[in-house]
């Protein structure tokens, strides 16, 4: 399907006054304003990291001008689902750390945790504010033919891209000035401002005034550009591991040019396994000393929390459903989409038997990498992923292979479909928030699936519309004074 | 307001490398603009600019013009640690890892320029687009500093960028002073040729002083009178009176800045002994070194102070 043409070629109801518009202006119009948006884009400084024979380029964000527009009361829909399906991965995570009951209840198989990449054993027993370990969730969703949101993955580590959703609505702002005037889109500015007080949040008890710092593992990783988009606009310090130093009193300190100040909440964006050399890598350079020890003593929060990976795995994913009845007592509100379990004999018989009509995953990689689309593969790389998954069943699973849904994008001919998925970000702590959209990334290559922009996707903007616009604004105050003027001096102009 | 001395290392940096190339352009184009002025059999060395830059590098001979070789040494050498591309590309780098502490549209300027630099440098030899290319290095380098003076608030990244600043503008001018005026002064009196106003016009307008100067003159330009203006009209915001000042009300805002106001106040003394090298070359030059090295002190102090916890 696509989201802003029906079967007949007609715009749908959201995209009515978009499409009108860009068939006013046409192809030529909407290519000049493309290159002042690339431009724009450029200047700003707008970039991501890409890795490329040994050196790291700086390239600039792609971003197409032409947004994806959402109804919002199918927004709203959708919100509510994510704001469970968090709540849930939440009581699962505490859940695996402390009693597990969900264990015990045979409703999630021990063998999973017990040899889970990314299960912590060093964080048993840890209880943290509010029960909350994935503070902050990225989740891809897609749009399958019959219309419906899918849960795609829930990226509960370190998910990026939330500063390219506040870029982008500040460059599709000037791009298409027309249809802000006349339309209800919903803001997206207000992230940063609920992502504060979440951190805020999490500082020791009896700390006031917290100190946030977002650690980064500096310029050379590829999503430095939103660590420092972050920490700019929630006036946080952005810190390196060389930064921060952890003192006898088990708290966790900043080296500035006072001396050492104490910091109270880390938004950490940097892997687990790099974040404490005592603990986990000891040839990390990237992480703090003794961090874990100040976690554990409550002096200090982390979001996320070290250990929330382990709901953040292809494999773990297909018990969330389970997860919500389980913990929350209620029926999922949002879809995940149907996966087989290569680790279980009649699952796997069924996956090698179809290889050909499903998508094969590996459990633990991100940014689409190990993917094998069944349609798509030659005989020689079904045979290899055939052999994987028999060699290590657990590390796969397996979906049907969905026909994502396209949206017009601008491409050399003009406007054309291109397929697209789209990334809230969900905050959880005391409450939950979901961002107005997220990122919709866009494969550019025609027909292509892929959507991540280290390999060629491009992004665009997502607008939720509310349905009814508002009914007149009201009127600006005509009592302001007027500007000073320059007193005219008797030797001007005389 | 906390302020890391990683970051607090990279704003001063960011600061004196973007300085430094607006400085070189400064240099560059008054040594174009007076040469203009020359006949055509007047001798003019470019080659004393490579020692301004404070670079000792002997470029290879040429027949003819040197003008061309030192141009680009200044300019587009990326070997050259000191040319214009080399200074901008770290001004970004420095700033790329403090823009959460910068007003946005202070990075978008840098990444402008730093853009523009890496594109145009090398067709900057020529005389006609190296004019625009000076200009807009001096301009962006002004748009920096009058983004954050409009725009950030007073705090310590603040006075680090001013410190940064004024630390490498004084060093300009007094290499500017010790190379050119220096040897300006040691003609002989005879041998003073026909254009020694014009020369030490070239003097001050590289430090962008000359309007100012006869300002404040309103006299004829003589030389101990420009060397006296640039090291002690505290009013000029380029002689090194003046940049010891805003320096020194910067480091006071800062906390824990005794060591550094040391260093300070001897660079103050050193500057006062200068007084009778106004009117001898050798002196002032020897007295330029000397300042040259308290400079460096200072540098040294920042560092032990603030960059180094």
């Amino acid at each position: 399907m696509d989201e802003l043409i029906d079967e007949a070629g007609r715009p749908r109801p959201v995209a009515g006054e978009l499409m009108a518009l860009l068939d006013r202006l046409g192809p030529d119009e909407l290519r000049d304003r493309q290159r002042a948006t690339d431009l724009e884009i450029l200047t700003m400084g707008i970039t991501f990291t890409v890795y490329s024979d040994g050196e790291n380029i700086d390239r600039a964000w792609p971003f197409d001008i032409i947004p994806r527009l959402i109804p919002g009361d199918e927004w709203a829909q959708v919100e509510i689902g994510l704001a469970q399906r968090l709540r849930a991965l939440n009581h699962f995570i505490d859940d695996v750390y402390n009693e597990q009951r969900i264990v015990e209840a045979g409703i999630f198989p021990r063998v999973l945790l017990d040899d889970s990449a990314n299960y912590r054993p060093e964080c048993r027993g840890v209880s943290p504010k509010f029960g909350v370990w994935a503070h902050i969730s990225g989740t891809d969703l897609v749009r399958d033919a019959d219309g419906q949101f899918y849960v795609l993955e829930d990226n509960l580590r370190v998910p990026s891209g939330v500063s390219y959703v506040l870029e982008n609505r500040a460059v599709a702002k000037r791009t298409f000035p027309e249809l802000f005037e006349r339309q209800p889109i919903r803001p997206v500015d207000g992230y940063t401002d609920e992502l504060n007080k979440l951190l805020t949040s999490l500082a020791p008890d009896g700390r006031t005034d917290a100190h946030i710092a977002v650690l980064t593992p500096g310029i050379f990783n590829s999503a430095y550009f939103e660590h420092s988009f972050l920490a700019q606009r929630m006036g946080a310090e952005l810190v390196e591991g060389a930064d921060l130093v952890v003192g006898d009193d088990e708290c966790v300190y900043m080296k500035t040019i006072q001396g050492r100040e104490r910091v109270d909440v880390i938004y950490r964006r940097i892997d687990d396994l790099f974040l404490d050399p005592e603990v986990f890598r000891a040839d990390s350079t990237l992480g703090v000393p003794g961090l874990m020890r100040a976690w554990k003593a409550g002096n200090v929060g982390i979001a996320n929390a070290p250990g929330a990976g382990v709901a953040d795995d292809k494999c773990v994913y297909a018990w969330v459903p389970e997860m919500v009845r389980f913990y929350l007592g209620e029926e999922p509100l949002i879809n995940n989409v149907p996966t087989y379990r290569c680790m279980y004999d009649d699952e796997r018989a069924y996956v090698l038997d179809h290889l050909d009509e499903l998508v094969l995953k590996p459990a633990n990689e991100s940014g689409g990498y190990g993917i094998v689309i069944g349609n798509r593969a030659t005989a020689a790389e079904l045979e290899r992923a055939a052999a994987d998954v028999r060699e290590d069943p657990r590390n796969w699973v397996a979906q049907p292979i969905l026909d994502l849904s396209t949206a017009p994008t601008l491409v050399e001919g003009g406007l054309e479909p291109r397929h697209l998925d789209l990334r809230p970000f969900v905050l959880t702590g005391e409450r939950s928030y979901v961002t107005a959209g997220g990122l919709t990334r866009v494969a550019l290559v025609k027909g292509s699936l892929v959507v991540n922009s280290s390999q060629g996707g491009g992004s665009k903007d997502t607008w939720i519309i509310n349905s009814a616009p508002a009914a007149g604004s009201p009127a600006r105050s005509d009592t302001q004074t007027g500007s000073q003027s320059q007193t005219q001096s008797a030797g001007v102009g005389g | 307001m906390v302020l890391l001395s990683r970051v607090a290392d990279r704003i001063y940096w960011g600061a004196r490398y973007i300085e430094r190339a607006e400085d070189t352009a400064r240099v560059l184009r008054a040594f174009g603009e007076v040469f203009a002025d020359y006949p055509r059999s007047a001798t003019v060395r470019w080659s004393s600019l490579v020692a301004v830059a404070g670079s000792d590098v002997e470029l290879p001979p040429t027949d003819g013009s040197d003008e061309i070789p030192v141009v680009k040494f200044l300019i587009s050498d990326r070997e050259h640690q000191n040319s214009v591309v080399i200074s901008v590309e770290r001004c970004r780098e420095n700033l790329r890892t403090c823009r959460e502490v910068l007003p946005r549209p202070a990075w978008a300027a840098v990444n402008d320029l730093s853009m523009y630099v890496q594109t145009h440098a090398s067709a900057a030899a020529g005389r006609f687009q190296r004019g625009q290319f000076l200009n807009r290095v001096i301009d962006d380098s002004r748009r920096l500093d009058g983004v954050l003076t409009s725009s950030m608030s007073r705090d310590e990244a603040f006075d680090l960028w001013r410190i940064g600043r004024y630390l490498e503008r004084t060093d300009m001018t007094t290499r500017v002073l010790g190379v050119r005026a220096a040897t300006l002064l040691s003609l002989p009196p005879g041998a003073a040729d026909e254009f020694a106003e014009v020369r030490w016009m070239s003097v001050l307008s590289s430090l962008s002083a000359l309007q100012m100067y006869q300002r404040a003159t309103k006299g004829p330009i003589d030389g101990p009178g420009v060397v006296r203006f640039l090291l002690f009209d505290y009013r000029f915001p380029r002689s090194v009176a003046g940049c010891l000042t805003e320096l020194r009300a910067s480091v006071l805002r800062l906390p824990r800045h005794d060591s550094v106001l040391g260093v300070i106040d001897d660079t103050d003394r050193e500057l006062r002994s200068c007084r009778p090298a106004a009117d001898d070359g050798a002196a002032l030059d020897d007295a330029m070194d000397r300042l040259q090295r308290a400079l460096l002190r200072i540098g040294d102090a920042m560092h032990d102070r603030y960059f180094m916890v």
